[in-house]
């Protein structure tokens, strides 16, 4: 298969002289992996008809039927910033999508200072349960940029869709019917600080509709609640389909040998991913079965509590040469995506988890998959039907021995996820999920 | 209706078969459970849609396991609960042999009730995660293909989503109330073909995916072309 963008061609050119790599050559070039220094220009968003070859025609012939009643409905999406973070990644990939099928929609990105932005991310960790002491002056400054921006902004669609916490105040005074609004909350609110969502709740119960990402991040609300995953767009750097030469190249170049079995974890450095108890589970498996361990994260050289991370993860991992540790800037997406296929095994082993975004990509490559029973995972992995659960350092190591010793059990899961994944995690299910809402919402279905 | 089948075209009936199909969307509901008594009133309680959609739907929605999923409730009880003999039970119950979600309602709170009864202790233990019960509310969408002749249905069967078959195969029998499917009442009223129309209520659809059941649907519509 040819490149298919610049920057495959870029990581091809910067792999091309690596095809074989010897047993100590490999080990030097661990120690210092080759990655381009800057981020490679950005791809635009698919069409509609690409993703026909992946999801099947009979889907988007229902998406696009399903568009048709709501030709010329107007939407309108509010958040707080238009680069950086899953949502502004998201609605990149969902905004143009719903333009093609005649849903005109339109995104706007909320403006404020830093006194703003100070507030609503102390709000952020409140909401997720860290403590916090929520100050009339935190109140004021919340809601005085709320107000600046309700009195800049127009409402004029039929939809209105507010993502997070952060622009949830611009419902108030505003004209509600017989326009629709939407409060599109991408966190866990499960465990929230009691004064942060006390402030926030008269807010969220004037909306139309509330969106959570998993069941188990809602409250109990007076107004209807809906269910949607987040999603992975499989046509993206990330999850597209890779031409095993270049999966070779990714893999000598940090030093990987292919011809034994590989366990990867992917995710930054952060102790709720659990990456010490990974290497443990890791050196209790390799007992018994042969295998390399691969530690592919970042978010260790501008942060300095990832650089803590990293330093215990190396000490953990010690001299052990079976375990390779790579921190890649962000934007090693063609990277990440070829490490996730040349890999036996996923693990996941997260003890605090969001939805779990690095399983979903992990389950659509069709790689068995072990992880953490927290957050959103257990809506992806069906204990031993779509991949398998682990609740401790002995659980993980286990299904390790098991899986690498049962390839076709494990093949089965693969199989098993990545169906999982393309019924109901994918962008095109996004899609689907918010022509659905709108044509309900605009037929009085909802409140 | 036999009546409505045309006279001298074999296998064509004046009456097409539109396919259609349905979407829908997850609403999370207000109840949920932590120990099987809880379970048990939330069972009582929660709204058709909810008992609808961790039944008929969710097979739509695992509709690639082979086997080892029956419904969402025989899978918590199994894997947060713990009780083998309870999530047997559960998992044992047929939707194609219910023609309205409250016959369905009342099997599953059967199952429970007697489990609970026989085993009142597992009744305030606590699971390890909680059961949401959630609901759909779907839309119907008509897809382009209509079949005229046999092989016209042959070929709509082939080319639709696994969800048109979902649709008019296993939830049809909510909508028609009657113990059968939307391809067989057409087999049997509009083409005549009794026994194709009866070999299609036979299959298994708990032991293979549901692109195993479309491939058998088609083998049955195929051997009855000949």
């Amino acid at each position: 298969m040819e490149p298919q963008t610049e920057s495959e061609v870029v990581a091809r050119e910067n792999h091309s002289d690596i095809n074989t790599v010897s047993s100590p050559a490999r080990e030097e070039r661990r120690k210092k992996p080759r990655t381009w220094e800057t981020p490679p220009a950005p791809v635009p968003p698919p069409r509609l008809d690409e993703y026909r070859s992946i999801v099947g025609a009979a889907d988007i012939d229902e998406l696009k039927f399903l568009a048709q009643a709501l030709k010329g409905k107007t939407v309108k999406m509010v958040n707080s910033t238009a680069v950086g973070g899953g949502v502004a990644e998201m609605l990149n990939q969902l905004v143009p999508l719903l333009n093609e099928v005649e849903v005109k929609t339109d995104w706007e990105v909320i403006t404020g200072g830093n006194d703003f932005f100070e507030v609503t991310k102390a709000f952020h960790n409140a909401l997720q349960g860290s403590d916090y002491k929520l100050t009339q002056q935190a109140r004021d400054i919340f809601l005085m940029h709320n107000r600046k921006n309700r009195q800049r902004m127009q409402f004029s669609e039929d939809v209105v869709v507010i993502h997070d916490p952060q622009p949830a105040a611009l419902i108030q005074d505003s004209e509600k019917s017989p326009r629709r609004w939407v409060w599109r909350c991408h966190i866990d609110l499960s465990n929230p600080n009691p004064e942060v969502w006390g402030f926030l709740r008269p807010f969220v119960e004037q909306y139309d509709a509330a969106i959570f990402s998993s069941q188990s991040f809602t409250r109990q609300l007076q107004i209807p609640q809906y269910l949607f995953y987040p999603c992975i767009d499989p046509l993206s750097e990330k999850n597209k389909n890779l031409d095993d030469t270049f999966v070779q190249q990714v893999c000598d170049e940090f030093g990987i040998d292919r011809s034994r079995p590989i366990v990867t974890q992917v995710s930054r450095f952060d102790r709720a991913k659990d990456p010490v108890g990974v290497i443990q589970a890791f050196k209790q498996a390799r007992k018994y079965v042969d295998c390399q361990l691969v530690m592919a994260g970042g978010g260790a050289s501008d942060d300095p509590e990832g650089a803590a991370v990293l330093k215990e993860v190396k000490e953990a991992a010690g001299e052990d040469p079976n375990i390779i540790i790579l921190d890649l800037p962000p934007w090693c997406a063609l990277e990440i995506n070829a490490l996730q296929r040349a890999s036996t095994l996923i693990v996941q082993k997260s003890i605090k988890e969001g939805f779990g975004l690095t399983v979903t990509e992990a389950l659509w490559k069709g790689k068995p998959t072990i992880a953490g029973a927290v957050g959103g995972i257990p809506n992806q992995i069906i204990h031993k039907l779509t991949g398998v659960l682990v609740h401790s350092v002995e659980g993980c190591a286990y299904q390790i021995r098991y899986l690498l010793t049962h390839p076709d059990f494990a093949k089965q899961l693969g199989q098993n996820g990545h169906e999982h994944v393309k019924e109901n995690f994918l962008m095109t299910t996004n899609v689907r999920r918010w022509l659905l809402l709108i044509k309900i919402l605009l037929a009085g279905g909802s409140k | 209706m036999s009546s409505a089948v045309a006279p001298n075209l074999p296998h064509t009936s004046v009456k097409p078969f539109y396919f259609n199909t349905s979407a829908h969307l997850l609403r999370i509901t207000q109840q949920k459970a932590n120990t099987l008594a809880e379970f048990l009133d939330a069972l009582r309680e929660c709204p058709e849609g909810s008992i609808f959609q961790h039944s008929f739907q969710t097979l739509e929605e695992h509709h690639f396991i082979r086997e080892g999923f029956s419904n969402d409730f025989a899978h918590w009880v199994l894997s947060a609960c713990n009780e083998p003999s309870l999530a047997e039970g559960l998992a044992s119950v047929d939707v194609r042999e219910f023609t309205s979600v409250a016959e369905l309602r009342e099997r599953f709170v059967q199952i429970v009730e007697n489990f609970l009864s026989r085993t009142s202790a597992a009744a305030t233990r606590s699971a390890r995660e909680t059961f949401y019960f959630c609901a759909s509310d779907s839309i119907v969408i008509p897809t382009t293909f209509v079949a005229r002749t046999l092989r016209e249905f042959a070929e709509g069967l082939r080319s639709v989503s696994v969800h048109s078959i979902h649709h008019h195969f296993i939830e049809a029998r909510l909508r028609i109330k009657l113990m059968s499917n939307d391809f067989s009442q057409w087999l049997l009223e509009d083409i005549g073909l009794t026994e194709a129309a009866r070999q299609l209520n036979r299959i298994d659809i708990y032991t293979g995916t549901l692109e195993d059941v479309r491939n058998q649907i088609v083998r049955i519509v195929e051997r009855a072309l000949i």
